[in-house]
């Protein structure tokens, strides 16, 4: 299941250059390149010719060169050039994408172009502000990005697949959790009052005793989680409001469908304490990117059995609360999304 | 009001709020305390369904929508309106004395189901 209306990332914007670069999104093969002037482009990745993957091919200025017969398109899909030949038939075109540089993303429309307005790329503003240190990074999941999701929905899962850097016991057993839903968004928030801190913010946080710790975390489709995520000395006010000292930070998820079993995701950490402080900006990183790569065998031994078994009947528990109403949002949203393809078919 | 008569002080007023369920144990029993229009409910909090918290749901139109599968109960009275539950939960009756909530343990009678 694809939602295809939507701002997808593509690539981090270091990726995309003047060499083409190939990415599968939603089964849809894409080529990306830059045009001279630094420009994002983005074809279908396959001559209309004889379906050579154009990634396969090389920029001739601004024009992507098909490494077959030497076909030239221009930065809009047309085709320029046919070598041995003056006319070139019109229809001679390869399918474009829209796409947006922001956050140091690029961004990908994947449905009707006709809808693509970057004004409703999800707010990802940390990853590129002068008052936040961040690092962004890339992982492939062996997995349906489903998965991604409701791992980024459900956190108690924290105290036993990360409990060497941002889990301890404390985040199962102890924590208030409330969730609100609106029609396109859930927000899970996730306390947890006087307890020990996690390994990694003790690392980072220099705390020398008990904490009070936040986790909010918030959901938009199709896969967006945005983690507003810290820790202060316990009893000085969080909860209420009031964030002094400690350590206040931005978990950002961005998960782009490769195929209905294969995923990218894009992520990156950002900090407001020390923001400027490189080396602080990497060891959070890589604190995270410790999790994240145990996150990344889960998902794919979670797919390896998905896979082998048709719908496995499935338990849900109290923890799965947020996880449910965000899959209720992304499946009536692909009913809505179907349901305006049959009336456009049938008209 | 004393703890005789099956009467039982389950939390302080003050710490119920309008818009949120607010767990409490009846005894063994797992109950949620609800203020609609002023008014103070407690039902049963466990889903007649698998056995959800009912309190850790959506609260809308007067019922309580289970965080899980999406039954409904009538906060009122614990009428099950939408499946896939479809035995009511127990609505219990409640006091208020001294800013304290006290709620009875025999539950009030059957309210009928969908």
């Amino acid at each position: 299941m694809f939602l295809r209306n939507h701002w997808y990332v593509a690539a981090s914007d270091s990726e995309i250059g003047r060499s083409p670069l190939a990415r599968m999104i939603m089964n849809e093969p894409i080529v990306l390149f830059r045009a001279e002037d630094g420009t994002p482009v983005a074809f279908e990745d396959r001559c209309c010719h004889r379906h050579l993957p154009l990634s396969m091919g090389k920029l001739v200025g601004d024009r992507l060169q098909c490494h077959y017969h030497g076909l030239q398109f221009d930065t809009s899909g047309q085709c320029v050039r046919i070598p041995g030949q003056d006319q070139i038939p019109p229809t001679a075109k390869v399918r474009t994408y829209p796409v947006v540089e922001r956050y140091r993303w690029l961004w990908i429309w994947m449905g009707d172009p006709a809808l693509a307005d970057p004004d409703t790329i999800t707010d990802f503003h940390w990853l590129d502000d002068p008052d936040w240190g961040a690092k962004s990074a890339y992982l492939h999941v062996e997995a349906n990005w489903q998965l991604v999701v409701d791992n980024l929905l459900d956190l108690t899962h924290l105290a036993f697949v990360h409990e060497t850097t941002i889990g301890n016991s404390a985040l199962a057993e102890h924590a208030v959790v409330k969730v609100k839903r609106a029609p396109n968004n859930v927000v899970v928030t996730r306390w947890i009052i006087d307890q020990e801190p996690p390994p990694t913010f003790q690392k980072v946080g220099g705390f020398t005793g008990n904490v009070d710790r936040w986790q909010i975390i918030d959901f938009a489709p199709p896969a967006f989680l945005r983690l507003d995520v810290g820790a202060t000395p316990t009893g000085t006010g969080a909860p209420e409001g009031h964030r002094v000292g400690g350590i206040n930070m931005r978990n950002l998820n961005a998960i782009t469908p490769e195929t209905e079993t294969t995923s990218h995701y894009f992520w990156g950490q950002a900090h407001d304490f020390e923001p400027h402080n490189a080396e602080m900006t990497e060891t959070i990183f890589q604190q995270i990117q410790t999790a994240f790569l145990e996150d990344v065998a889960v998902f794919s031994a979670q797919q390896r059995n998905l896979d082998r078994i048709k719908n496995p009947p499935q338990l849900d528990i109290n923890a799965d609360t947020g996880v449910i109403q965000a899959r209720r949002i992304l499946a009536r949203l692909h009913d809505e999304e179907q349901a305006a393809l049959q009336m456009t078919a049938a008209e | 009001m004393t703890d005789t008569d099956g009467w039982l002080r389950v939390a302080a007023l003050s710490e119920l709020s309008d818009d949120e369920a607010l767990p409490a144990m009846l005894g063994e029993t797992p109950i949620a305390l609800y203020r609609l229009d002023g008014e103070i409910y407690a039902i049963g909090d466990v889903c007649t369904h698998e056995y959800a918290l009912l309190s850790q749901g959506f609260i809308e139109d007067g019922a309580i929508e289970c965080p899980l599968h999406q039954a409904k109960f009538d906060i009122a009275t614990g009428r099950c309106l939408a499946a896939p539950a479809t035995e009511p939960v127990r609505s219990y009756p409640v006091r208020i004395e001294n800013g304290d909530i006290y709620v009875g343990q025999n539950p009030r009678g059957d309210p009928g189901n969908t």
